[in-house]
């Protein structure tokens, strides 16, 4: 028995029913009622607000809480402190903590909109988009290499990086958002940026050394298919891909058809390598390479005109003596003294910088030379010529110099290299049939498919798409049908993320999964409400924030009730503000920030941060793939960390850093000793808490006292308590004792003490106060 | 519930798609007890989990097994690069005799990858096979000290996968998924049994003094899961593992103040917040680590082990004392409950590794002769002190190499299709040798075990249930072994 060739992967326990035809009509008919009643694939409608209660709340999104909180026999929390509502939403909405400065400021302002200044303030710093654009990297599985054998680097990746935190900090409507990352090429007025923004579609991890190039075409396609229907439909279409999902109403053929609008975008690479491609508005993108092709065409006419005459000039030289090739190629290979050669010095000494295999190439005919004697004359071309003119007569050497100068001419001729892009492209208005496969598997078609969305969300058939001048615009039209108003997914899912990063939990839990397996909407009439807000404001995101911080829900303390703890362990129904932990690059960039260390300089190509030895010879190859950045440069934000995907920076690879095959909704939270021993002895902690030190010393001087006050402030922008100050000051006693007592040689007061705040402030970058928001 | 999907009898038990309560409802009374223990306590905790809710609950907490195990803990030594099973573990005598013909018809199967051998000739074993044990197996003058342990070995000669390439190769065979992103053999074993010590990692993996393998810690990572299930990387010298001391001359009195310090600002801070506990697992997750300072150097402190136990591993010869090294600290840390402990041959590229193209002499009397003593070494000292039988000890690397010469030096390339692995221990019947290569070496054609049925074994000894043992994940429940994998049961004694 031979083994059975096995299957690209994944359940394929049913056989799928055999399709003999084309696509047939389709739609939401075809489900039962139980899946067509399913909540999220109804259609968005804007339920009315609940009446506000008198005693509690400020906008609608209070009223529907309240309703909510009622249901369930609880009461909002009391108001979080001055404080603590600053910190939560300096934290949540740049992912950095206020200055002292910012805090006296927040707290000594008693006016009734001294919260929404606040808010308005953070939502037009470059520190939102940096923070926020984190949040969408996650969604769409970002990384700067493909993973794999070789993890070779994803040219110009960071540049949607940079398209996501811009767009963010720009307010570009959450449709357009979506438009240019699906279709950006495709688009009216497309440009280098809209562009730029379908790098979304290649950020997956890629094999560049498939065991099965078929079977590999169609993971990269799986890859993306997993991606945007996860990112933009919060579906599980991805289970579809062997069998009808068992438990959604999505069928083989859904997958099939949403595989089949990313099926014509081809890879730009060679071999293993990726290329990128010129970007910029088509029209320029198409008269710049005419012009380049243009102007290759007439260097190659020149070159070779060079090549033929040279050719003509050496052999000629060769044939008579004036060039003794066999000698003059000893002499460029050995490099000895010029004897016995009848030749003059100049061309001795030409000759000399020759190698000898590229001298006798010379006195080849062009057309007969071979790829290696082609690559020696052109590496070596401008010393042959002048080799050449020495010899040449007259005329030729005229001729020659004519050549050269035309030359000249169409090298400065060239237009400047249009900038790059990471994206894919498609070859044409048309592309081939596409298959819904047996269990999956490419090598065994079984009926045509044309592409389409799932079924249980339409009413019927879609339209075909209609093709642009160089592609087919079933991507276009995609965006377009996701963006319709009264689309039953499309707000919802997004609104939803908005959410969940500002309270913790989406109100549907399960972000990436809004299906009958999902987890049920916690407040259905609030999501809802909010989606129809979110497509009646235009889609603007910064006007949802300002919405949701400046709730009463967002503003309540985050202290627990025993009572209401019973009845909603989870806090759903959100009786509290949910203190949850920071993620990594949040307490990485506070951490700089209390520290006085972080570089806020914005954008552009990433950083890499050191990474100790040990954890570099986990590679095959230590350090390959990772140069250590300036200083200055490792210390920015942590959103410009360069991601490679074999190597995440282990700051933040031990504190849940998302898995980047595919889309994150929600980071684990995992807590476990590893966390404990990086944040307690790992170099960048100490390197950070002794640069904390030294703040306190330069800002406050030798008191003790002072410097607690100020390293309180820093980190938690309130001053510590009477208990919290006793500790530290013994703290500070003891410690310096048992330093002194551990020194083997006598230490300075100085150094002693030194050592002693340093460890200090590692303490309070340790605490629970400061890796939370709360 | 959708109009192409008929129904199926085996639609009951298959996982996919199915959250975890809905599965043990639909299970009933076909499963056992325990496993819905099991089930349900990993449903609770991951729930817990991903809603943030208070709970103490370590995710490395032992957890009960499906079925009583046969053994507690794994060694898997992989031996990257591909070592050469036609020399090796799986004679050939119609390859020997053929040696320099070309090779004969199988360039035509689709099943082979002919650019690999198209126009190269047959190469025999440059080694002599002998007789050994018992149970007489055959194993090759390149494993003289292993030889003598084939009465406790279990030799799969009929190993095959699914990748010509060392990436993805590396990934099937620790992730059963040629796709990255997928937890390893270890991460799932540590999710189904948690750990009897949580003064240790409950997955170790020691890496090749020369480098990683290709691909680096996706081989050993947690995937999906949380970060807490990945391997955890120990080295043979300095810390063993990366941050485990304080810095910067920084002492254990002075860490412990410290310690004591944040315990007391976190005690006021959680005095605030008395009702989430998960402030209270951060804190208790710094007393862990600290306690880790402790017993992780002792573990693998060789300080205590006698000379005769030093030179058993070849720890006082220059080429055995790496690989020995690693061997020694591996039986130390199953002895102290570590569930699943890698230890890797060869790292880099090439001749680094057991990768032999540049010549098969050269490359397997280097990687042999560095691994041959230790390894016998290690199964002697675990049975003299009792731990065989709980001790499951896997060799194998991520294919086997091809029956043809390549190059000037008569190396050979990879082949996924055939190569040899074996088992040892922890339930292992030992002394047998398991399916059969063809004529040449070059595919499995007797008892054709795939990677997944490895895998499938594997958890079996364990005590888990390939099928059972679940994660769910982006809408459905994932296994190890994804649809496939059948537990070897000839294997098991």
């Amino acid at each position: 028995m031979w083994p059975v060739p096995r299957l690209v992967s994944l359940f394929a326990f049913v056989a799928l029913a055999t399709f003999a035809v084309a696509d047939e009509p389709y739609g939401r008919h075809q489900f039962d009622d139980s899946s067509r009643s399913h909540w999220s694939f109804k259609k968005l409608q804007r339920p009315a607000v609940p009446a506000a209660s008198a005693s509690w709340g400020r906008n609608p999104i209070d009223a529907f809480v309240a309703q909510g909180l009622a249901s369930a026999g609880l009461t909002p929390a009391a108001p979080a402190d001055r404080v603590t509502l600053l910190r939560r939403v300096y934290l949540d909405l740049i992912g950095l903590p206020p200055t002292p400065d910012e805090v006296a400021a927040f707290v000594s302002d008693t006016s009734e909109t001294a919260f929404e200044r606040v808010v308005d303030d953070l939502l037009s710093r470059p520190q939102y988009g940096q923070r926020w654009a984190r949040h969408w990297l996650d969604v769409v599985r970002y990384a700067e290499t493909n993973g794999y054998e070789r993890d070779g680097a994803k040219p110009e990746a960071w540049k949607y990086r940079d398209w996501v935190i811009n767009s963010l900090n720009g307010d570009l409507p959450y449709d357009e958002f979506v438009i240019q990352q699906l279709a950006g090429d495709e688009i009216e007025g497309s440009n280098a940026d809209s562009q730029i923004a379908t790098t979304m579609l290649r950020l997956g991890a890629w094999d560049d050394e498939p065991a099965d190039p078929l079977v590999d075409r169609y993971d990269q396609l799986d890859d993306i298919v997993g991606t945007t229907s996860a990112a933009l439909l919060g579906m599980t279409l991805r289970c579809a891909r062997c069998h009808d999902h068992k438990f959604e109403p999505l069928t083989a053929k859904d997958y099939a058809r949403w595989t089949a609008i990313f099926a014509p975008l081809a890879r730009p690479q060679q071999g293993r390598t990726e290329l990128t491609r010129d970007i910029g508005p088509h029209a320029e993108v198409a008269a710049h390479q005419a012009m380049t092709k243009q102007l290759d065409e007439q260097k190659a006419t020149l070159v070779a005109r060079l090549q033929a005459t040279s050719w003509q000039v050496v052999s000629a030289a060769a044939t008579d003596g004036r060039l003794p090739i066999a000698q003059l190629a000893a002499l460029g290979d050995q490099a000895a003294p010029a004897t016995g050669v009848a030749v003059s010095d100049e061309i001795v000494q030409i000759a000399k910088e020759i190698p000898g295999g590229a001298l006798t190439a010379a006195t080849i005919e062009p057309d007969k030379r071979n790829d290696e004697q082609k690559k020696l004359i052109a590496e070596h071309n401008d010393k042959l010529l002048a080799l050449t003119k020495v010899v040449a007569p007259g005329e030729k050497r005229t001729a020659l110099d004519d050549v050269q100068k035309q030359l000249a001419a169409v090298q400065a001729a060239y237009p400047a290299p249009l900038p790059q892009g990471y994206i894919w492209y498609e070859k044409g208005p048309t592309t081939e049939v596409n298959h819904v496969f047996d269990r999956g598997d490419p090598r065994t078609p079984a009926g045509e498919v044309l592409p389409g969305v799932p079924a249980i969300l339409v009413d019927e058939l879609p339209a075909a798409p209609q093709p642009t001048g160089h592609s087919t615009g079933r991507r276009l039209q995609l965006a377009r049908w996701l963006m319709s108003a009264d689309h039953p997914l499309t707000a919802r899912v997004m609104v939803n993320r908005l959410w969940q990063h500002h309270f913790g939990d989406g109100l549907v839990a399960s972000e990436n999964d809004f299906g009958v397996m999902g987890e049920p909407p916690s407040n259905q009439p609030l999501l809802d409400w909010l989606a129809s807000e979110l497509v009646a404001g235009g889609w603007r995101m910064k006007r949802m924030h300002r919405m949701m911080v400046l709730s009463e829900t967002y503003r309540m303390s985050s202290a627990g009730n025993q009572q209401a703890m019973r009845r909603d362990p989870t806090g759903a129904l959100l009786w509290r503000f949910r203190p949850r932990r920071l993620e990594a690059e949040a307490l990485r960039d506070t951490i700089l920030a209390v520290a006085g260390q972080l570089n806020l300089k914005a954008g552009g190509p990433s950083v890499f941060p050191k990474i100790s030895r040990a954890v570099l010879e986990t590679q095959s190859v230590p350090g390959n793939g990772w140069t250590p950045s300036e200083p200055a440069e490792a210390q920015r934000r942590s959103v410009y960390i360069f991601v490679k995907r074999t190597l995440i920076v282990p700051e933040l690879d031990v504190l849940d850093f998302p898995a980047t095959e595919e889309s994150c909704a929600q980071r684990i939270v995992s807590t476990v000793a590893p966390q404990a021993l990086t944040l307690l002895n790992g170099e960048f902690m100490h390197e950070q808490a002794a640069a904390m030190a030294s703040r306190l010393a330069r800002e406050v001087g030798r008191d003790d006292s002072a410097r607690i006050e100020r390293a309180y402030t820093l980190a938690f922008g309130r001053l510590p308590s009477e208990n919290e100050r006793t500790a530290l000051l013994e703290f500070l006693d003891r410690q310096r004792g048992q330093i002194a007592a551990d020194s083997p040689e006598e230490e300075t007061v100085k150094t002693i003490d030194f050592k002693a705040l340093s460890a200090l402030c590692l303490v309070i970058l340790n605490t629970n106060e400061f890796a939370y928001l709360q | 519930m959708n109009p192409n999907q008929s129904p199926h009898p085996t639609q009951q038990f298959t996982p996919c798609g199915r959250n975890r309560r809905e599965f043990i409802w639909q299970a009933g009374g076909g499963f056992v007890g325990t496993a819905l223990t099991y089930l349900l306590a990993q449903d609770g905790f991951f729930n817990q989990a991903r809603a943030n809710t208070p709970g103490k609950v370590s995710s490395l907490d032992p957890q009960p097994s499906h079925f009583a195990p046969k053994a507690k803990s794994c060694i898997f030594l992989f031996m990257y690069g591909g070592p050469s099973h036609m020399d090796l573990f799986d004679p050939k005598p119609e390859l020997t005799k053929r040696d320099g013909q070309p090779m004969p018809n199988l360039e035509n199967d689709p099943r082979f990858d002919a650019a690999r051998t198209k126009g190269k000739p047959l190469l025999g074993s440059q080694w002599e096979f002998k007789k050994h044990g018992q149970s007489g197996i055959e194993v090759s003058a390149l494993f003289p000290k292993v030889a003598e342990c084939v009465d406790d070995m279990a030799i799969i000669r009929s190993c095959h996968a699914d990748s010509f390439a060392h990436g993805s190769g590396l990934l099937q065979m620790n992730t059963g998924m040629l796709r990255q992103g997928f937890p390893s053999l270890g991460s799932w074993v540590t999710y189904g049994l948690g750990t009897v010590n949580q003064n240790l990692p409950a997955y170790v993996v020691m890496l090749d003094h020369r480098g990683g393998p290709i691909g680096g810690a996706p081989n050993w990572g947690a995937g999906f899961m949380p970060a807490g299930f990945q391997g955890t990387q120990f080295r043979t010298s300095g810390d063993p593992i990366i941050d485990l001391s304080p810095r910067n001359g920084i002492t254990r009195h002075q860490q412990r103040q410290q310690l004591d310090l944040l315990g007391q600002l976190d005690g006021m801070h959680a005095a605030e917040h008395p009702l989430d506990s998960e402030f209270g697992a951060r804190l208790d997750s710094y007393e862990l680590a600290f306690r880790m300072q402790q017993h992780a150097p002792e573990a693998v402190d060789l300080a205590r082990e006698t000379p005769q136990t030093l030179e058993a591993y070849g720890l006082n010869q220059e080429t055995t004392e790496k690989f020995g090294r690693r061997c020694l600290m591996a039986r130390r840390l199953v002895e102290r409950g570590v569930r699943f402990v890698q230890v890797y041959s060869g790292g880099g590229h090439l001749d680094e590794n057991w990768d032999a193209h540049l010549g098969m002499k050269k490359n397997h009397e280097l990687h042999c002769g560095e691994t041959d003593q230790p390894i016998a070494a290690l199964l002697n000292d675990l049975k003299q002190r009792g731990l065989l039988d709980e001790t499951l000890v896997v060799w194998g690397g991520e294919f086997g190499r091809t029956p043809t010469s390549e190059g000037a030096n008569k190396g050979r390339d990879h082949n996924p299709r055939g190569f040899t692995m074996w088992m040892a221990g922890g339930g292992i019947n030992g002394g047998q040798t398991y399916g059969a290569t063809d004529d040449f070496g070059y595919a499995a054609v007797e008892k054709p075990v795939h990677v997944h049925d490895l895998h499938a074994t594997i958890l079996h000894l364990m005590g888990m249930d390939h099928e059972a043992l679940t994660y769910f994940h982006a809408g459905r429940d994932w296994r190890l072994t994804d649809v496939h994998g059948h537990v070897l049961m000839d294997l098991i004694s």
